[in-house]
């Protein structure tokens, strides 16, 4: 069975820091994979477990995406495919057509795996796309899946209820982190994971940019937060009294 | 701008919420905001304006693909100038299926939407909420609505116009469809949230919360390890990026570290309160009143406190 796993190089929320005119830090902030990232990759692995084959990363971003490749490929698999391309600009619907021109060119690929949705925009538009533009079944939110034969079986979790499908292969999935718990890389692993091949290939000149007008970041600001921080101080009781008061004078706690 | 602005969600309330995304794009531009429906009109969509059924599906439950197809085929008669979707899980699959079938640009979790000229504007959260990014789309575009923002009008009787899409014959065949554990709660529309984090030792501590909930006329919600990790409260308890949205009246993160992962869920929230035993648990930088105390000290004397008063 081959697989495909997509991954994102994303900025680390946690570490973006804002400038004094409220201006997020984009450039030379910190970047490692999307966090629900490493559930595809997990599951890619497992099914590679279960009916052999080979796992392939796919990346679009810049060369500095390596570093988030390098940590799929510690984890177990095989080979990656980098397509460079600057992702501050591009939409949702180029980065899907440079991973399926990708996918393309180094397949054809039985299981092609997404998480939800990127730690950083979540837009979860990617996979979807993917999979109208590969000609394949999609099914997203999977926190289960199972190929038997020519048929995968996914466990889709929506909103209010449990779904089971079933498509035919080749399927596009996005799982959710429910799915399974994903695995740390030895220190070996790291190790030889530089040694495991990495292919680059230029966006531009892999896929040219489609005919329609791209939706685009017009500007960002940090969020304005306007919470009071007032800390309430004393014994347990006396706190939980305070509080209870506060709450109810903000007209948010009916006696 | 000229054309219409079409709106769509599977879920009935969703449905109502984007038709009010639809009217504003289409107030002040010469457009007209039209509801659409797929297989057949549901009682519970009550937006005000015209309705456009697209016939060919059995029913109104459509999968996405099938309601992907149903608006593309639509949407190459008839031209729309944008294609409002609901931002539900579904609906995220819908939108993108769309863009790729009508090669039109596509926004994602968008609220304050506007025709902005000749494009399609709004704004959206990225960074788990760290940030506010203004987004914009060239018409025609489509865009997700983020889900829980715009309130639903409501109106009834109003006229429906029909398109025949024919048949869909989907790859992904839906086997069955069963909806979550019994006692679902509705935390969006919760005016008081009680949300529980990893403070809480064990399972079975969860009840005394589940009674202080109760006892604020509130719902039971929780951050993403006590329902993802831990398995102790069903999937759509869990408040955050990749749960649910919520802003109720009064926020009450009980042991809650407060990670962006989770404040993105609820910091559009009017109060929020905390308690942790961490004085620099990041929850406080997202709270109007904070305790640094033990959750199983503080919460019987919130009850004590909340009973004094009746």
């Amino acid at each position: 069975m081959r697989i495909a796993v997509c991954v994102k190089h994303a900025v680390d929320e946690t570490e973006l820091k804002i400038d004094s005119g409220g201006k997020p830090l984009l450039s030379g902030a910190t970047s490692r994979m999307s966090t629900f990232d490493k559930n595809a990759v997990e599951e890619g692995l497992r099914l590679k477990a279960a009916h052999q084959g080979e796992v392939v990363i796919f990346t679009v971003g810049p060369s500095d995406s390596k570093k988030t490749m390098k940590e799929a490929l510690a984890m177990g698999a095989d080979k990656g495919v980098l397509v460079t391309a600057d992702t501050t600009s591009i939409d949702t619907m180029r980065t899907a057509s440079l991973l399926a021109a990708a996918i393309k060119k180094a397949g054809p690929f039985d299981v092609v795996l997404c998480s939800e949705g990127s730690s950083d925009t979540y837009s979860g538009q990617v996979p979807p796309m993917l999979g109208e533009m590969l000609g394949a079944a999609f099914t997203g939110y999977a926190r289960k899946l199972e190929v038997n034969g020519q048929t995968a079986r996914v466990e889709r979790s929506l909103e209010d209820s449990l779904e089971v499908v079933e498509a035919p292969l080749p399927v596009v999935a996005s799982v959710v982190s429910e799915i399974n718990e994903p695995r740390y890389p030895t220190l070996i692993q790291i190790m030889q994971a530089g040694k495991k091949p990495l292919e680059e290939l230029n966006g531009d000149q892999l896929q040219p940019a489609g005919a329609y007008r791209q939706a685009s970041v017009v500007s960002m600001s940090a969020q304005q937060s306007a919470r009071k921080h007032v800390m309430i101080e004393g014994s347990p009781d006396e706190a939980a009294a305070k509080l209870v008061e506060a709450l109810i004078r903000e007209g948010v706690l009916s006696k | 701008m000229s054309g219409a602005v079409w709106s769509y969600s599977e879920n009935e309330s969703v449905s109502n919420e984007v038709a009010s995304a639809a009217a504003d794009v289409a107030k002040g531009a010469s457009a007209e905001p039209v509801v659409l429906e797929i297989g057949a009109v549901r009682a519970g969509v009550r937006a005000p304006g015209a309705k456009l059924l697209l016939k060919g599906p059995a029913t109104s439950d459509v999968p996405p693909e099938v309601a992907a197809e149903a608006i593309a085929k639509a949407s190459k008669q008839l031209q729309p100038a944008a294609i409002l979707i609901g931002a539900t899980r579904y609906g995220r699959e819908i939108a993108s299926r769309l863009a790729v079938k009508l090669t039109v640009g596509c926004l994602s979790e968008v609220s304050k939407l506007s025709a902005d000229g000749n494009a399609l504007a709004g704004e959206r959260n990225a960074f788990a909420g760290k940030v506010v990014a203004k987004v914009s789309c060239a018409l025609p575009a489509i865009a997700t609505v983020k889900v829980g923002y715009y309130a639903a009008v409501e109106s009834a009787g109003t006229a429906v116009t029909e398109s025949d899409v024919g048949q869909v014959n989907p790859l992904v065949k839906v086997v069955s469809r069963e909806k979550k554990a019994a006692g679902a709660v509705d935390l969006r529309s919760a005016k008081v949230i009680v949300s529980a984090g990893r403070g809480v030792k064990k399972k079975e501590d969860l009840p005394m919360l589940e009674e202080l909930a109760r006892e604020m006329h509130g719902a039971l919600g929780c951050s993403r390890p006590l329902s993802s990790d831990l398995g102790w409260l069903p999937e759509e308890h869990h408040i955050g990026l990749t749960g649910v949205t919520v802003k109720p009246d009064l926020y009450l993160a009980l042991g809650i570290s407060g990670q962006l992962q989770h404040t993105a869920g609820m910091k559009d929230s009017k109060v929020v309160a905390a308690v942790n035993t961490d004085k620099d648990a990041p929850i406080f930088q997202a709270s109007d009143y904070g305790i640094v105390g033990d959750l199983y000290q503080i919460v019987p004397a919130i009850r004590k406190a909340l009973a004094s008063r009746r």
